[in-house]
Order: structure tokens, then C-alpha cells, then sequence
């Protein structure tokens, strides 16, 4: 329990500015058949207002997870076991339904990887976009056409006007996800969580939309969540980082103390597996073996089964978020190594 | 879709010559001697047969008399019947009622397949999920006759609340009875169906974006759920109507409904060729209308499908 502790040290030492958003020690379960799986086994990470934190982690790390219970969207049979979503200050997770649902898409929005399959196939996007004014607004259709074909033009849509009457599958994908990116900042919020917005986009595409997310977050000032496998995109837009593993933060450290000397060996593992230009032709570096099984975790440090730094201590001791300087904190026994290696 | 619905009517017109040609086929060939038994205990006499023969071309080959049938039906005669009855007096007045009792069927499966589809498809593994999945199964299998006998012995015999017929007005509140027999198997069969839809749709990415939009249950579920787990249901419940028309033998029989499958089976228990062919043919015809009207709505329910 040492651990809970000092990530409570974490949040008061770290961010006393008041962050807009905090997940502290959160913890979620899903009950299976096969025992309950502890997709994430508290999550602690915080935002700044105007800032951009990047969400890295193999799949399965719980990145999505965590985005579900600060929107409010998690499936059954999916449950909060422990922790908060402060928002503003105010624990979300407490709130009532009827408070809390103001809040959603109005003050935090979300947008995910698929756009085709997360626009509704059946209505036309011009009126997916307006259904956020008519309902939290009032507007009625008309007023409402006005704003949704404001916004389309405001995600760089072209002849927006004339597309309000078309049908999402009748874009490209990476307009899709212009249209997505519109539905979701249309009542200015003041956090979007983008959860992989460009994997399913070509190369090209997702430079575009990764620019476009950037600028809409400089113009309005708002807390950008990106959730992403790619530590290659991050960097150019990401203020801090939060890696996550098995469920829980392994690294939370600002973007360029990252990429500068990695504080944790699975941070360290991803970095190096980015295909760099320089190093064009040589083997790229995997993390050797497969992320842990939910349902049985490692005893110790869940990374401690691939991890070169390893030693018994690991196996037995789960490392608490030592505070690494600065703003930085990583979850490994070896974090000094870790960096002096790097360096 | 003008030319589409152009080209779908212009289709119509082999299968309609196809399926006429068959029920005429069979139909005919039915009574190997179309004069047994119509003139009571005697064979009929010399006189009435040649009377006949001149006048329905009985003593034509087959191929004759289809077309004989064809020339007239396309100029909208339809005939008269052995006993000289005009066959278009029958379909008028059998025609309006089934089609009420296939509307009152149809609404009943809509409202309460739908409704109970929902209901369980929202939550699922519990009791209702259960009862209904249950009972849709125990409707699916049970014949309609056995549904329509105890329909009538629970509602007429028992509680006195229906009469044993529906009376020769045939107004709508006699056939919500009958029309809940009608509906049973397809109401199974939607509750079934819709329930799937649901199930399969609430973890949609789209439902996802929806609850993300701050947007209520209510119309998380009424607009952004409904609207696509619908659309496979409509298609069903339109071609059902076709289904409903012609299957309501057994139901008219039990509720003695003047309607058009009674008049079919009265016809040809009397071995009349003259009425079971246009009544037959006129059922075909509201099938293949009904099955171009799916077509067109389906592409107004799902943009994602083209016609071309
Ligand atoms: N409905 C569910 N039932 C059971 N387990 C689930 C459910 N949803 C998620 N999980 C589990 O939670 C874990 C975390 O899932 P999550 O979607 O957050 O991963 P992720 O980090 O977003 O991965 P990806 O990069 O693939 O999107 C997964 O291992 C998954 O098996
Ligand atoms: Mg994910």
C-alpha cells in the first residue's frame, strides 16, 4: 500500500496548480467467467488546462478503460472498484447521473479511433453535429444547422455546406474524423479526450489530423487527452506523457524528459522500438515477450517478466511512482539505471 | 431510384406471368373431372356440359385457357364462377377484410414484438429476458390452429368477452382476437429478432458517441438504437403482410371472417377453378407489391444502400 500512498504524494506535490482534470488511483474490474480482470489497477495522471498529455501503452494496458470512466461511458459489466475523476475539483464519480450528464460532451468530450463505425450510419452528419446544439443548447433545427455547418467549416471540412445532407459513409475516413473532431468541440469543452483519433488513417491523413487537433486545442485553450500506441506522433504535440502498463501509470514525466533519458524500462522499450530514419536498416528493438493476462497478473512489478533491469526484488516488491525530479515519476525499483543508461 | 423502381415494376411483370401460370397449372389440373359431383347424385347432363365447355373452355387444352385468362385478367375481367357469380363481387368482399385483419395483425406483432425486443435485448439474462425468450420459442412452435382454439375457448367460452364469429361488419374491435392469433408466430419471431438487433447494436461504436454526447438514455436508446436496430424489422414486417393475407386461412375459418382465404378454401372445396386462380393470383400481386415497397423503404431507412 506503499504505493497509494506516495501516489497521493504525486498529486500534491505535482500539481498543486489545481489541475482541470485528475484520475487518481482509480482501479476497474470486469467480471469474467474466468475470474475478474483488473484492467486498470490505479491510474493516477492529471491535466492541465491548455495542455496536451499523450497516453502511451501497449494494447490492453487499459488507455481506453480509463477515457470510458472519465466520459461515464463504461460498459457493463465494467465497474469502478476504487479511486476518482476530479474534474475542476469535483469527484465525477460521485456525482448522480442528472449532474453529471451536463457535463458530458458539453465541458469533456471524446472522440475514437473509428470514425465510421462511431458516426451513427443512419443520420446524416450535418444533423449528428446539430443534435449537440438542439440537445444541450435548446437551438432549434435551424439555428442549430447554422452552428453544425460553423463547426465543419471550423474542422477545415471543405464546402461544408454542401456535405451537411450527406451521409457519414460517403466521406473519407479522414474526413470522418474532421467530422468527429467537429461533434466534439462544438460546445467548446474545456477537456477532449482523443482516443487513437488517426490509427485507422493513412500516413498523410493522420499528420493532417494530428495538426488540426493541435490547432483547435491552442485556439480554444483546452485540455487535450491523446490516447495513442505511437510514441513517434507524440512528440511533436504532447506537452507530458503518461505511460501506462497492465493497468497502471509506469512513467508520467514531461514530453522531452522522455524522449531525453526514459525513467522506466517499458518506456525505454518503446522509445527504442520507433522506426528513426537515422538508424534506417538496422533491426528495430521489440519488447520481448506478450503484456500480462488480467486475470493473472505477476506477483511484484507486472513488467518484471520482460524486463531487462530485472532482479528479485521486482518480483516480489510492486514498485511505488518514485518521484524522479521535477515533475517526473516512474514505477521501477531501477529508475537511476534506467536513466543513466540512457544517458 | 425512379429508374430502379421503374425497372423492379417492369420485373414484376415475368414473375407475375410465371407464378399465374402455375397457380393455373395446378390449380386446374386439381379436379381430374371438373363436372363430379356438381350436379348433386347424377352426372350432369349433355346440355350443361356444353354449356359449360362453351363457356370456360373446358374442353381446351390447358395452355388455351391460360392465356384465355391472362387476355382477360390484363383488361380487368376477372370472370365469373361456376355458379355465375361475378369472381370480382367476391374479391370485394373478401379482399377489405382480410386486409384489416392482416392490418391488425401486423400492428399487434409491430407494437408488441418490438416493444418486448427491446425490453430484452436492453437487459439481458433477466427475468423478462427469460419469460419473453421462453414464450417466443412455446409461439413459434405451437400450430395456429391450436393458438386460434384456445384464443376463441378463453376469450369467447370462458370470460364471454368476443362472440364465437365476427359478425358480417367485420369491425376492427372483433378482430384484435383474431388478428393476435394471426400475429403470433411473426410477433415471436420480431420479439426474437429485434431483441437481437438491440443486443448486438448497444455495444455499436455509434451508441458509444451517442452516450458521449451527453445525450439521455432515452434518446440514446429511442433514436440512436432504435433507428438501426429497426431496419431489418421493417423489412420483415413488410413482406409480412404478403404472408398475412395469404395465411389467414385457418384464422378466418376458426373466427369465421369473410375474407379471402376462407373464400379460397370454400372454393376449392367446391373444386372452382374460376375463383381460386384470380383470388390466388391477387394475393401473389400484393406479395410482390409489398416486396418492392420493402425494397424502396429500405434504402430510406439505411442510406448506406444504393439502387442502381
Ligand atoms: N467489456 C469488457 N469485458 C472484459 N474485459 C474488458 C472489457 N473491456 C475492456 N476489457 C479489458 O480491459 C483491458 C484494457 O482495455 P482497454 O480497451 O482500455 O485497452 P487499451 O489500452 O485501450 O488497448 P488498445 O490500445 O488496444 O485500445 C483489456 O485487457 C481488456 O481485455
Ligand atoms: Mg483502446
Amino acid at each position: 500500500m506503499a504505493e497509494v500512498a506516495h501516489q497521493a504524494d504525486v498529486t500534491e506535490v505535482g500539481y498543486q496548480a489545481g489541475p482541470l482534470l485528475e484520475v487518481d488511483n482509480l482501479h476497474v474490474e470486469f467480471p469474467t467467467r474466468d475470474g475478474i480482470a483488473r484492467a486498470v489497477n490505479g491510474v493516477s495522471y492529471s491535466l492541465e488546462q491548455g495542455k496536451t498529455l499523450a497516453v502511451l501503452g501497449e494494447s490492453g494496458s487499459g488507455k481506453s478503460v480509463t477515457a470510458q470512466v472519465i466520459m461515464g461511458i463504461l460498459d457493463e459489466p465494467g465497474h469502478v472498484s476504487a479511486g476518482e475523476v476530479r474534474f475542476q475539483g469535483r469527484n465525477l464519480l460521485t456525482m448522480s447521473e442528472k449532474e453529471r450528464r451536463p457535463l458530458r460532451g458539453n465541458k469533456i468530450a471524446m472522440i475514437f479511433q473509428d470514425a465510421l463505425s462511431s458516426l451513427n450510419p443512419v443520420f446524416t452528419v450535418g444533423w449528428q453535429i446539430a443534435e449537440m446544439f438542439r440537445v444541450h443548447q435548446g437551438l432549434t433545427r435551424r439555428e442549430a444547422k447554422q452552428k453544425a455547418i460553423e463547426m465543419m467549416d471550423r474542422v477545415r471540412l471543405p464546402a461544408a455546406k454542401n456535405r451537411y445532407n450527406d451521409y457519414p459513409h460517403q466521406f473519407s475516413g479522414g474526413m470522418r474524423q474532421r467530422i468527429m473532431i467537429a461533434m466534439a468541440i462544438a460546445l467548446g469543452p474545456d477537456v477532449l479526450i482523443a482516443d487513437e483519433p488517426t490509427t485507422a488513417l493513412d500516413v498523410t491523413v493522420q499528420a493532417q489530423i494530428m495538426g488540426l487537433l493541435h490547432d483547435l486545442q491552442r485556439e480554444s485553450n483546452m485540455g487535450l487527452i491523446l490516447i495513442t500506441h505511437d510514441l513517434g506522433v507524440v512528440a511533436d504535440v504532447a506537452d507530458d506523457i503518461a505511460v501506462m502498463y497492465a493497468g497502471r501509470i509506469v512513467e508520467h514525466a514531461p514530453v522531452h524528459d522522455i524522449y531525453r533519458a526514459p525513467a522506466h524500462p517499458y518506456t525505454k522499450g518503446l522509445i527504442e522500438s520507433i522506426p528513426r530514419v537515422d538508424l534506417k536498416g538496422q533491426e528495430l528493438h521489440a519488447i520481448k515477450g506478450l503484456p500480462p493476462n488480467l486475470l493473472r497478473m505477476p506477483s511484484g512489478c507486472a513488467f518484471h517478466p520482460r524486463c531487462p533491469y530485472r532482479t528479485d526484488q521486482c518480483m516480489t516488491d510492486t514498485p511505488p511512482l518514485y518521484d524522479v525530479g521535477g515533475t517526473r515519476h516512474s514505477a521501477c525499483h531501477h529508475w537511476t539505471e534506467v536513466i543513466d543508461d540512457a544517458r | 431510384m425512379g429508374r430502379y423502381t421503374l425497372r423492379r415494376l417492369l420485373q414484376l411483370i415475368p414473375v407475375l406471368i410465371g407464378t399465374t401460370f402455375i397457380i393455373h397449372f395446378l390449380v386446374w389440373q386439381l379436379p381430374a373431372d371438373p363436372f363430379d359431383g356438381r350436379c348433386g347424385q347424377r352426372p350432369c347432363s349433355e346440355a350443361f356440359i356444353a354449356r359449360m365447355n362453351e363457356q370456360f373452355h373446358l374442353d381446351e387444352p390447358f395452355y388455351v385457357q391460360y392465356f384465355i385468362f391472362l387476355g382477360k385478367m390484363l383488361t380487368g375481367d376477372f370472370g365469373v364462377s361456376f355458379n355465375q357469380v361475378p369472381v370480382i363481387n367476391l374479391i370485394e368482399d373478401a379482399y377489405p377484410n382480410t386486409l384489416k385483419l392482416a392490418l391488425v395483425a401486423l400492428t399487434i406483432e409491430a407494437v408488441i414484438g418490438v416493444g418486448a425486443g427491446v425490453m430484452t435485448g436492453l437487459k439481458r439474462g433477466g427475468f423478462l429476458d427469460n419469460l419473453v425468450l421462453v414464450s417466443s420459442l412455446f409461439l413459434m412452435a405451437l400450430p395456429i390452429v391450436v393458438v386460434a382454439f384456445f384464443m376463441k375457448y378463453l376469450f369467447w367460452a370462458q370470460l364471454g368477452w368476443i362472440e364465437p364469429n365476427v359478425s358480417t361488419e367485420v369491425r376492427w374491435s372483433e378482430l384484435i382476437v383474431p388478428g393476435f392469433v394471426l400475429a403470433t408466430t411473426s410477433m415471436a419471431f420480431i420479439a426474437r429478432l429485434m431483441r437481437a438487433n438491440i443486443a448486438e447494436n448497444s455495444s455499436a461504436d455509434f451508441v458509444k458517441t451517442a452516450k458521449a454526447k451527453g445525450l439521455g438514455s432515452g434518446r440514446v436508446v429511442g433514436v440512436h438504437l432504435l433507428r438501426n436496430s429497426l431496419i431489418p424489422v421493417v423489412t420483415f414486417i413488410g413482406l409480412d403482410l404478403g404472408n398475412l393475407m395469404a395465411g389467414a386461412i385457418v384464422t378466418e375459418g376458426i373466427f369465421n371472417i369473410n375474407g379471402v382465404g376462407l373464400t379460397i378454401f370454400r372454393a376449392l372445396s367446391l373444386q372452382d377453378a374460376t375463383i381460386v386462380v384470380p383470388l390466388a393470383t391477387m394475393l401473389v400481386l400484393v406479395y410482390l407489391f409489398m416486396n418492392l415497397l420493402v425494397d424502396l423503404l429500405y434504402g430510406l431507412l439505411d442510406p448506406r444502400i444504393r439502387y442502381e
